[in-house]
């Protein structure tokens, strides 16, 4: 295997394990990132070893102990570490035996990082960094904020998880609800910053994230039900541009959708469902199931929407739904919903608006609203677009000279 | 380890120091995880000594002005944050609106003295 597939395979479950004994991410980190490195050299001349992670992780505590002698810090470690401390490093090999039955502790790991603690945007970063291996450049880079901004807020995260004593643990059955909520909001907001498509695929690290969650918590219908979310929004990715501008769904080539992804995401939605509970992310993903049917099942698509947004109180949900019902009861219908929502900032909001004013036969303001969705929207295949629709769309008589033509 | 969690109260409650404090808060406060706690008086009774580059200077006041000021700190035994958090909530609870409470775990794990 390739040393880079090896460190994507292996980065998440080496941290976590050596985080829990350690207690301190950063020391975890800086001994993990040695023990690739000796495995880099190594493994290409020796071989692979029979039990990748159970090396990875005995070289890389062997790495810490050296680390944590030099610091002479040696008393305030667990009990664990001690007894490694006592006997001294030992080589990888001689742990081949109980190495096999290294417990995965990703989930200890993803709870800390996603610890309410934390700044949910720090939350976001260390996440990515500790499971998801990414360096901090890229995930600068994925937030467009600059290096040394993302550093520092990873070192301060790593340094609040040691000092503070965050637990690397799953958390009680009473706090588990809100908890396990957390941390898939940090895993759906990976996936939707992946969408603006930048030079990194976050969307591709939010649905390993949600793999990975899904292995390990398979009891929890809602972990199953993001996957699914994701995995069928995803599976249209190629379809979602065209020639550098963004296709709707009715306008999109069904022969670039990924039909493998959008069985795998069904048959999880279907495994989410057996669990008898209706959270957010079962909803949504059940919504995104039957966008991907002809044809589109509006009254049921509507009906969910509405359930959605009475457990979120969310005005974006309302507007997808006032979308379901302008199908159903015809555009003014829909501009009915919108009328009440709040949501002047958001610029779907103004895109969704003119749409519906268009087929309304509103043309004067349909114009005006695809203008204001212009402002706001930020991507260029969005911009793109929005252009197009807005040249499709007569500009009203009272437009000034000179504000005609959108800039 | 041990947790300080540091009161701050907000500057319109001047009737502290006349005010006794409520039996449920006397009570937790006698549990076992507490290692010690004090009341503080309000800001306008600090004076802060700074050390500029070697010379102390002396200002009327405490060091940071805000809205809210250091009323008290209590400090507790507690295996992890989470359980700083679930203390600091329940005295929380017996707190007047508009108190805060910051947790601050205790550098080496130990308060001296306590």
């Amino acid at each position: 295997m390739a040393l880079d597939a090896v460190f994507r395979e292996h980065w998440g479950r080496v941290l976590a394990t050596l985080a829990g004994v350690l207690g301190d991410i950063e020391l975890a980190e800086d001994a993990a990132a040695e023990a690739f490195a000796i495995a880099a050299e190594r493994w290409p001349r020796d071989g692979e070893p029979a039990n990748p992670v159970g090396w990875l992780v005995t070289t890389a505590r062997n790495r810490a102990i050296d680390q944590l002698r030099r610091r002479q810090a040696l008393a305030a470690k667990t009990a664990l570490l001690a007894r490694d401390l006592a006997t001294g490093p030992q080589p990888p090999e001689a742990r081949m035996d109980d190495a096999a039955e290294i417990p995965d502790e990703r989930l200890e790991l993803i709870f800390a990082c996603c610890h309410p603690a934390l700044a949910l945007e720090t939350q976001v970063a260390l996440t990515l960094r500790t499971l998801g291996g990414l360096s901090t450049d890229e995930i600068a880079l994925a937030f467009l904020v600059p290096f040394e901004t993302m550093s520092k807020r990873l070192t301060r995260a790593k340094h609040k998880i040691r000092d503070a004593a965050i637990p690397f643990a799953v958390p009680p059955d009473h706090q588990l609800p809100d908890r396990l909520a957390a941390v898939l909001t940090v895993v759906y907001l990976i996936f939707n910053q992946g969408w603006g498509g930048g030079a990194v695929d976050l969307a591709a690290e939010a649905i390993q994230l949600g793999r990975a969650l899904a292995d390990l918590m398979p009891d929890e219908p809602e972990v199953p039900a993001l996957l699914a979310l994701m995995l069928l929004h995803d599976a249209r990715k190629a379809a979602r541009v065209r020639d550098g501008q963004v296709v709707p769904l009715d306008d999109q080539d069904r022969a670039l959708w990924d039909e493998r992804q959008i069985d795998e995401g069904r048959a999880l939605l279907r495994r989410a469902m057996a669990g008898n509970r209706t959270g957010p992310y079962l909803l949504q993903a059940a919504i995104a199931d039957l966008y991907l049917h002809e044809p589109r099942d509006w009254r049921q698509i509507a009906a969910l929407y509405q359930t959605l947004a009475a457990q979120t109180g969310s005005p974006i949900v309302e507007m997808n739904r006032a979308v379901a019902v302008a199908e159903i009861n015809g555009p003014e219908a829909g501009l009915a919903i919108l009328d009440r929502l709040d949501l002047d900032h958001y610029r779907y909001f103004h895109s969704t608006r003119a749409d519906l004013l268009r087929r309304a036969g509103r043309p004067d303001e349909a114009w005006r609203a695809y203008r204001r969705a212009l402002d706001l929207a930020q991507t260029e295949p969005e911009q793109r677009f929005l252009r197009g629709r807005l040249a499709e769309t007569a500009p009203p008589a009272s437009i000034p000279p000179g504000r005609a033509s959108p800039s | 380890m041990q947790y300080a969690l540091l009161i701050h109260a907000s500057a319109q409650d001047t009737e502290r120091a006349a005010r006794p404090i409520p039996d449920a808060l006397a009570a937790r406060l006698g549990q076992p995880d507490v290692a010690g706690w004090t009341r503080l008086h309000a800001d306008e009774s600090a004076t802060t000594l700074r050390n500029d580059d070697g010379r102390t200077l002396l200002t009327d006041g405490p060091f940071i002005d805000s809205k809210e000021y250091l009323a008290g700190l209590i400090l507790i035994e507690a295996d992890n944050l989470d359980g700083a958090l679930a203390t600091a909530r329940e005295l929380l609870e017996q707190t007047r609106p508009g108190t805060a409470i910051e947790v601050r775990p205790v550098l080496d794990g130990r308060a001296r003295g306590a």
